[in-house]
C-alpha cells in the first residue's frame, strides 16, 4: 500500500516538475508581449525591448551571417564576412557606384593620373571626422597606405601586395592633397583603392592605440561606428551622427553569427534577423512560404573547370574541345543551381568591361565529341575537386564533378573523382596530377585583369590549367597599362576569344548572391564587390 | 586523501603529454599546410613562406613540438593564426558560455534522469517503467544535431516561442563582469537580458541534456533495482522502517555511486564543448569555436582547446572520485582495501 502511495507521489512529483520545467521555460519565453505572436511581430517584440523604437520604422536591422568576420581592420581582412561589416564602418578614397564597379569619389573628391600612369594625385574631402572624433586628412591616408607598403606590410595583410605592391611613395603634399607614386603603370590601381579590403582608411589615432591593428576596435569614417563584437555571436554597430554625408537611416545595425544554414533560415522566418545570406536553392521555398523574400543580386564570381594543358590527354586542344562539346553546361547549371546561377560562357562575369556575350566555347554536341574522343583514345580521366560548398558553387565541387562525370560517361569517358576538403584541395592542386580540376574565382576589384590574369601567371596555385600562351600574356601585359576605356575593354575581349578557342578552362556558371530578406526591409542590395551597405536601408 | 589528490594531479602530466603529442601529430603531420587557407586567395609562394617562417612551421615536427611544449610550460599556448590573440585568451572568452550551458544541462539531466530512473525502478515493469525505458532509449539513440534542428523548426520556426539560436539579444547584452552571461545579467540587474538569456538557453540545454538524461535514467534504474535486492534492504524492511525511508536512505543513497560517475563524465564531456549542440544553436562556446578553427586550420587554437578539454576531463573524474568517499564511507581514496 505504502509503495503505491509513494509511487503516486513520485509520479506526481515528476509530472509537476516536468510541467514546472516546461512552464518555467514557457514563462521565460513569453516575457513581454511576444508570446504566440506571428513571426513578423515577434521580431518587433524583441526589439521593442531595445531603447527608442520609432513610431514608424524600426531602429534596428539585424543581418544573419554564417561566420565571424576575420578582422574588422580592413588591412587584415580578406573574407566576405568581414567585408559585409567593414563596408559600413570604413570608406576609401574612392568607391564603387551602387550598381556597378564604376569608380566614384568618396573620401577623395577628385583625382588626377599622370600621363605615364605613374603618379596619382588625390584631392581629399574636407571636414570628415573619424568615429573617434579625430580629423581625416592627407596624413591619415599616408599612415594607412604606408603600413601596407612593401617592406612594412606583414604577411598577414592579405591585400597589401595586391593593392600596394607597385606603390613606391605616398606623400601628403598639404593637409588635403595626397600624391601616390607607382613603380609601374597599373590601370586597376584606382579600382583597387575602391575595394573594402586593404584600401579603406582607418583612424591613425586608433592604429597607434592598438599596435597598428584595429581588428577588435575598428574606427573609420563610415556611416556606422563600432559598438561591440562578441566573438561567435554578434557585431553591433551604431549610426555615426557626425558622418560627413547623409547619416544612416537606421540607428542600430547588428550582424549575428549563425553558422548552421537551416538555423539561419529559421531565424529569418522567426523574425529574429531581417536579412540572411549564404543560402542556396534548397531553402528558397522555406523562405518564401514564410512570407519573406528571396533576393538574388549579381555577384562577381565564376565557377569553372580547368583542363591540365601541360600533362595527360588534355594537353591536346582537340581533346579539350571535344570534352567541352560533351557537356551541356546550361542544363547542368539549371539542374545543380535550379536557375539561381547563370550558365557561363566566358570567364568574365557580365558586369565587367570586356565581357562579350557573343563569345562562347564549343557548343554541346555529344556525337561529335564521342567521335573525337574515340579517335584520340580517351577513355578515362582523373578529376580533382573540393568537397565543400564555395561562394561560387553552392552545391560543392563534388556534385559538380559528378554531373560532369555523368555527361562524360555518355561519350565513353570514365572519370575518377578525388574530392578533398578545401585545405587539402589547395595542396593537391599543386602536388597531384590531374586531367580536370574544379575551381572558382571571386572578383576583387571589378577589373577584368583581376580575372583574366589568372591564366597568364606561372603560379600553378592560381593558374590551375597551367596555361601558357605568349599571345595571351602579351594582351594581359598591355591591358595592365592601357587606360580604362574601349581600347582596354577590347584587349580583354580578345583574351576571352583565346580562352574560348584554346579552352584551358571551361566557364560553368556565374553565381549570384542569394539573400533571404524580410518584407519589412527596404532598400537592401548586395553589391557585386560583396558589399552590403546599410546606410540607406530601412525597416518598417 | 591529500596525497591521493596530489598523485592524481601529477597523473595529469603524462595524460596531457600524450594528448598534446597526438593532436600535434594530427595537425602538423596529417593535416595539409594551413598557409594557403590562412592567407587566402592572393597567397603567393613568398608570402606563404614568410608566414610559415613567422609562425614557426618551417622546422622539423620534433623541434616544432619541443618549442610548443616549452611555450606550454611557460603558460603560453601560442597565438591564433587569425586573430593573433593568445590562445588562452581566445578560449577563456568562450569558456563561460560553455560552462553555463553545461551546468544547466547537467542539472536538468541529473534531476529528471534520477527522478525517472527512481520511478522506473520502484514501479518496475509498470507502464511508468516502460515509458521511462522508452524515453531513455530514444534519448540515447537520437542524434543531437537532428533533435536540435527539429526543436528549432518546431519551437522557433512553427510556434515562434523561442529564439532559434545565440545566447542573448546583442542589444540586451550586459556589461561583462564575470564573463558569465546569466550571472552578469543578475549582477547588473538587467532583467530583460536575463529573461532573454533564459529564453535562449531553453532549447540548447534541453537538447544537450537529452543524452545524459537518458543514460542517467538507465543507470539509476539498474542500480536501484540492484540495491533493492540487497540483504540490508530486506533487513531494513523487516525492522519495520517505512518504505519511503527504505527507498531514500537505504536504496537510493547506495545506488548513487555509478550515477554520480556518469553525471561526472557527462559533465566533463559537456565542458569540453558540446560541438554539435553549440553549432546548431549558434551558442558561442568552445565547441562551436573548435569546429570553426578546424575548418580554418587554426592549429594553435585546436591544440589549446584539446589540452583544455583533456584537463577538464581528468579534473572532473577526480572530483567524482572524491564525491564517492562521501556517498560511500567504505571507500577510502588512496588506500588499498583489505
Amino acid at each position: 500500500m505504502k509503495k503505491r502511495v509513494l509511487a503516486v507521489l513520485l509520479t506526481g512529483a515528476l509530472a509537476v516538475s516536468l510541467l514546472a520545467g516546461c512552464g518555467g521555460g514557457a514563462g521565460d519565453t513569453t516575457t513581454g508581449e511576444t508570446g504566440d505572436a506571428p513571426a513578423a511581430e515577434q521580431g518587433s517584440g524583441d526589439e521593442t525591448e531595445a531603447p527608442a523604437e520609432g513610431g514608424e520604422g524600426s531602429d534596428t536591422i539585424t543581418f544573419g551571417q554564417a561566420a565571424d568576420p576575420r578582422s574588422l581592420d580592413p588591412a587584415f581582412a580578406d573574407d566576405g564576412e568581414s567585408t559585409k561589416i567593414n563596408t559600413n564602418i570604413y570608406e576609401g578614397l574612392v568607391r564603387y557606384s551602387d550598381t556597378t564597379t564604376e569608380i566614384q569619389p568618396s573620401l577623395a573628391e577628385s583625382w588626377e593620373v599622370s600621363d605615364d600612369g605613374l603618379t596619382y594625385t588625390f584631392h581629399l574631402r574636407q571636414g570628415v571626422k573619424f568615429h573617434d572624433g579625430t580629423d581625416f586628412n592627407a596624413e591619415a591616408v599616408k599612415i594607412n597606405f604606408d603600413r601596407q607598403l612593401p617592406g612594412n606590410a606583414t604577411e598577414d595583410m592579405p591585400y597589401a601586395g595586391f593593392v600596394f605592391a607597385a606603390v613606391t611613395e605616398v606623400t601628403a603634399e598639404d593637409d588635403y592633397t595626397v600624391v601616390i607614386k607607382l613603380s609601374e603603370a597599373q590601370t586597376p590601381f584606382l579600382a583597387n583603392l575602391a575595394m573594402i579590403q586593404g584600401s579603406p582608411i582607418v583612424s591613425p589615432a586608433a592604429l597607434e592605440a592598438n599596435d597598428n591593428n584595429v581588428t577588435n576596435s575598428p574606427c573609420g569614417t563610415g556611416p556606422y561606428k563600432f559598438v561591440s563584437w562578441d566573438t561567435n555571436q554578434s557585431v553591433v554597430l551604431e549610426r555615426f551622427e557626425d558622418y560627413w554625408g547623409e547619416p544612416a537611416k537606421t540607428k542600430n545595425l547588428i550582424f549575428r553569427i549563425i553558422p548552421d544554414n537551416s538555423a539561419r533560415v529559421i531565424a529569418l522566418n522567426n523574425g529574429e534577423v531581417d536579412v540572411i545570406d549564404g543560402i542556396d536553392a534548397m531553402v528558397v521555398d522555406q523562405i518564401s512560404q514564410s512570407g519573406n523574400n528571396v533576393q538574388t543580386d549579381e555577384a562577381m564570381m565564376t565557377n569553372y573547370m580547368a583542363f591540365n594543358t601541360t600533362e595527360g590527354v588534355c594537353k591536346d586542344v582537340e581533346v579539350r574541345r571535344a570534352l567541352v562539346q560533351a557537356l551541356n553546361v546550361p542544363e547542368m547549371v539549371q539542374t545543380l543551381y535550379q536557375g539561381y546561377d547563370q550558365p557561363a560562357t566566358t570567364f568574365l562575369p557580365s558586369s565587367l568591361p570586356g565581357y562579350d556575350s557573343t563569345i562562347a566555347p564549343p557548343a554541346y554536341d555529344p556525337e561529335a565529341a564521342q567521335k573525337v574522343l574515340a579517335d584520340k583514345g580517351v577513355t578515362s580521366l582523373h578529376i580533382i575537386t573540393y568537397s565543400v560548398a564555395r561562394p561560387y558553387n553552392t552545391v560543392g565541387g563534388q556534385k559538380l564533378a559528378e554531373a560532369v562525370q555523368g555527361y562524360l560517361s555518355k561519350v565513353g569517358v570514365e572519370c575518377t573523382i578525388d574530392a578533398y576538403d578545401w585545405t587539402t584541395f589547395k595542396e593537391k592542386a599543386q602536388t597531384d596530377t590531374y586531367d580536370l580540376l574544379f575551381a572558382g574565382w571571386g572578383g576583387d576589384n571589378g577589373d577584368p585583369d583581376n580575372f583574366l590574369n589568372l591564366l597568364a601567371t606561372d603560379d600553378i596555385s592560381m593558374n590551375y590549367s597551367h596555361f601558357s600562351s605568349d599571345e595571351y600574356k602579351k594582351l594581359i601585359a598591355d591591358g595592365l597599362v592601357t587606360p580604362v576605356g574601349d581600347e582596354r575593354s577590347a584587349i580583354y575581349t580578345e583574351c576571352e576569344k583565346i580562352i574560348a578557342d584554346q579552352v584551358p578552362i571551361l566557364p560553368i556558371s556565374h553565381a549570384n548572391f542569394m539573400c533571404g530578406v524580410s518584407p519589412r526591409v527596404n532598400g537592401f542590395f548586395y553589391h557585386v564587390a560583396q558589399a552590403t551597405k546599410f546606410a540607406n536601408v530601412t525597416k518598417n | 586523501m591529500g596525497k591521493y589528490i596530489i598523485k592524481r594531479l601529477l597523473m595529469l602530466i603524462p595524460v596531457l603529454l600524450g594528448v598534446s603529442i597526438i593532436v600535434f601529430v594530427i595537425t602538423h603531420v596529417f593535416s595539409p599546410d594551413p598557409a594557403p587557407v590562412v592567407l587566402g586567395q592572393h597567397a603567393t609562394e613568398e608570402s606563404m613562406e614568410a608566414w610559415r617562417e613567422a609562425n614557426g612551421l618551417n622546422g622539423s615536427v620534433v623541434s616544432q613540438y619541443i618549442d610548443y611544449l616549452g611555450g606550454v610550460f611557460r603558460g603560453d599556448l601560442g597565438n591564433s593564426y587569425y586573430t593573433k590573440q593568445p590562445v588562452a585568451k581566445e578560449l577563456s572568452s568562450r569558456f563561460p558560455a560553455t560552462i553555463e550551458l553545461a551546468v544547466v544541462s547537467v542539472i536538468l539531466a541529473a534531476v529528471f534522469g534520477i527522478l525517472i530512473g527512481v520511478v522506473s525502478a520502484v514501479k518496475k515493469n509498470s507502464i511508468w517503467d516502460s515509458g521511462g525505458r522508452i524515453l531513455s532509449l530514444v534519448g540515447v539513440s537520437i542524434p543531437i544535431f537532428w533533435l536540435g534542428v527539429i526543436m528549432i523548426i518546431v519551437f522557433s520556426g512553427t510556434l515562434h516561442w523561442l529564439p532559434s539560436g545565440g545566447q542573448i539579444d546583442p542589444l540586451l547584452k550586459p556589461k561583462s563582469v564575470t564573463g558569465f552571461n546569466l550571472l552578469d545579467c543578475i549582477i547588473t540587474g538587467n532583467t530583460a537580458g536575463l529573461a532573454d538569456s533564459l529564453k535562449h538557453m531553453v532549447m540548447p540545454a534541453m537538447a544537450l541534456s537529452m543524452y545524459s538524461l537518458a543514460i542517467i535514467t538507465r543507470i539509476t534504474r539498474t542500480s536501484m533495482l540492484d540495491s533493492m535486492k540487497q540483504d540490508y534492504v530486506r533487513t531494513a524492511r523487516a525492522k519495520g522502517i517505512s518504505e519511503g525511508k527504505v527507498l531514500t536512505r537505504h536504496v537510493l543513497r547506495t545506488s548513487m555511486n555509478p550515477v554520480v560517475t556518469v553525471i561526472g563524465l557527462q559533465f566533463g564531456s559537456m565542458l569540453g564543448g558540446a560541438v554539435l549542440t553549440e553549432r546548431v544553436f549558434a551558442w558561442p562556446g568552445i565547441g562551436s569555436y573548435i569546429v570553426e578553427c578546424v575548418q580554418k586550420s587554426d592549429f594553435p587554437v585546436i591544440q589549446g582547446a584539446v589540452l583544455l578539454t583533456a584537463t577538464i576531463f581528468v579534473l572532473v573524474n577526480l572530483a567524482v572520485d572524491i564525491i564517492y568517499t562521501f556517498l560511500d564511507p567504505r571507500i577510502k581514496l588512496g588506500k588499498k582495501e583489505g
